[in-house]
């Protein structure tokens, strides 16, 4: 039973960074694939992606996102009782990217920092984990910072960003409604085999092998079972979906956008012609910014409905689902929040 | 009404291949040159769509031909 309600937890703003970098998934392949590439960006609906530079962490485009959205919130440095950061691509292994953040952003060391491991999955449960320590009246005003590194030039999928999110103690503020779910057993879906405790780094991960289309890959390459993938979200998202509406008392109609996690353009399609959605209520950033792993939520957000949010009270269902495997769906209301243009860094 | 022809013509569409081909019940479906994983996802999805039934991909990989596909449908 995953479902629960957080009450005077105001959702205060959020800012959004992308690199400036501009990768095509037609043009910037070999020119043998073009015809191949042409049939898989109509399928997955991901024409060009961000991909950071080299020298680049995910912590760098999130530290741009929450200075701004600082700046702009007119909170100080020494408010912010809370910094938690949820990526799986720290700057370090060890320590926690949030407690160097800590740093960089000039916060308090009374400030609570430290990483949360989660990827496509990790706005809801962010939003769940920091509101739920505003509600419990132990802190007052907190930061969370989402999003990874993921893009490479060979992955279609993958791009980077990274966001923050800020909330606040707001006695009275409208509830936030959840539904938090994991389950472990397809943990195999989407992994990285190599470099954790399990089985660490060794010479010959890094030695490539040919598979049966002649593609490179090396054994600490990343995981990721396509169909294993869609099976899991189109039959799990749609049903949580409708399950936190039911429990928030609200009708679908009651929800003015539906944003979900980008994963290609058949998953989140398919989660939308079950839910019977009109596309004009489920906002997309796919075609642009590709797959922005758990940025993928706010990066949406400020994309496309930042002009929408600025004028009026707005309800939201946001849809997390991914890595794990793992999925959560929120129901917020925003009101006279902070959203600050999309960044480039 | 589910006719194999009206299956067919769905399939096509949702594999989405580049270059057209001619498809019978009897087609294997590894012999189609581009029938791959995307292909494959494609048709879990048109299962799933236009006929409201859940497959995964260890259902698609017992399959041999389009007509073992199609029977798929009457599970």
């Amino acid at each position: 039973m995953g479902l629960s309600t957080l009450r005077n937890v105001r959702f205060a703003g959020m800012a959004s960074c992308i690199p400036r970098r501009v990768l095509s998934n037609v043009e910037d392949c070999p020119p043998s694939q073009r015809a191949e590439r042409e049939r898989l960006v109509r399928n997955i609906g991901i024409e060009h992606r961000r991909i950071s530079s080299e020298w680049q962490c995910f912590s760098d485009l999130a530290v741009v996102a929450a200075e701004r959205l600082l700046d702009e919130l007119r909170w100080s440095r020494s408010e912010v009782d809370a910094l938690i950061v949820l990526t799986q691509s720290p700057d370090y292994l060890i320590p926690s990217t949030a407690i160097i953040l800590q740093d960089r952003l000039g916060l308090d060391h009374a400030t609570i920092a430290y990483d949360v491991n989660l990827g496509c999955s990790a706005y809801p449960f962010g939003l769940h984990l920091l509101g739920s320590m505003i509600a419990s009246g132990a802190i007052k005003k907190a930061l969370m910072l989402v999003g990874d590194k993921c893009a490479t030039v060979r992955d279609p999928l993958f791009s980077d960003a990274g966001t923050a999110t800020a909330l606040e103690f707001c006695e009275g503020a409208p509830p936030m409604y959840f539904d938090l779910n994991s389950d472990g057993s397809g943990y195999k879906a989407i992994m990285l085999p190599v470099g954790g405790h399990r089985e660490p780094y060794a010479p010959h991960h890094s030695i490539p092998h040919r598979d049966e289309h002649g593609q490179l890959h090396r054994p600490s390459d990343l995981i990721l079972d396509g169909p294993a993938v869609l099976s899991f979200s189109t039959q799990r998202v749609p049903p949580a979906v409708e399950r936190t509406v039911a429990y928030a008392g609200m009708q679908m109609d009651d929800i003015e956008f539906f944003v979900f996690h980008q994963a290609n353009r058949m998953i989140n399609e398919t989660i939308r012609k079950k839910l019977r959605l009109p596309e004009q209520r489920v906002p997309s950033t796919l075609k642009d910014l590709g797959n922005t792993s758990g940025a993928s939520i706010p990066v949406t957000i400020t994309a496309r409905l930042t002009e929408a949010l600025r004028d009026k009270q707005q309800r939201l269902l946001l849809g997390g689902f991914g890595i794990g495997l793992s999925w959560g769906t929120c129901i917020l209301d925003v009101q006279n929040a902070c959203f600050p243009e999309m960044l480039e860094a | 009404m589910n006719n194999i022809q009206n299956f067919i013509e769905k399939f096509l569409e949702a594999v989405d291949f580049q270059d057209p081909v001619d498809v019978t019940p009897e087609t294997v479906l590894t012999e189609l040159p581009e029938w791959d994983s995307l292909a494959a996802l494609g048709v879990i999805v048109m299962f799933d769509i236009e006929y409201s039934k859940t497959i995964i991909g260890d259902d698609l990989k017992r399959c041999v031909t389009l007509q073992d596909l199609f029977k798929l449908l009457e599970r």
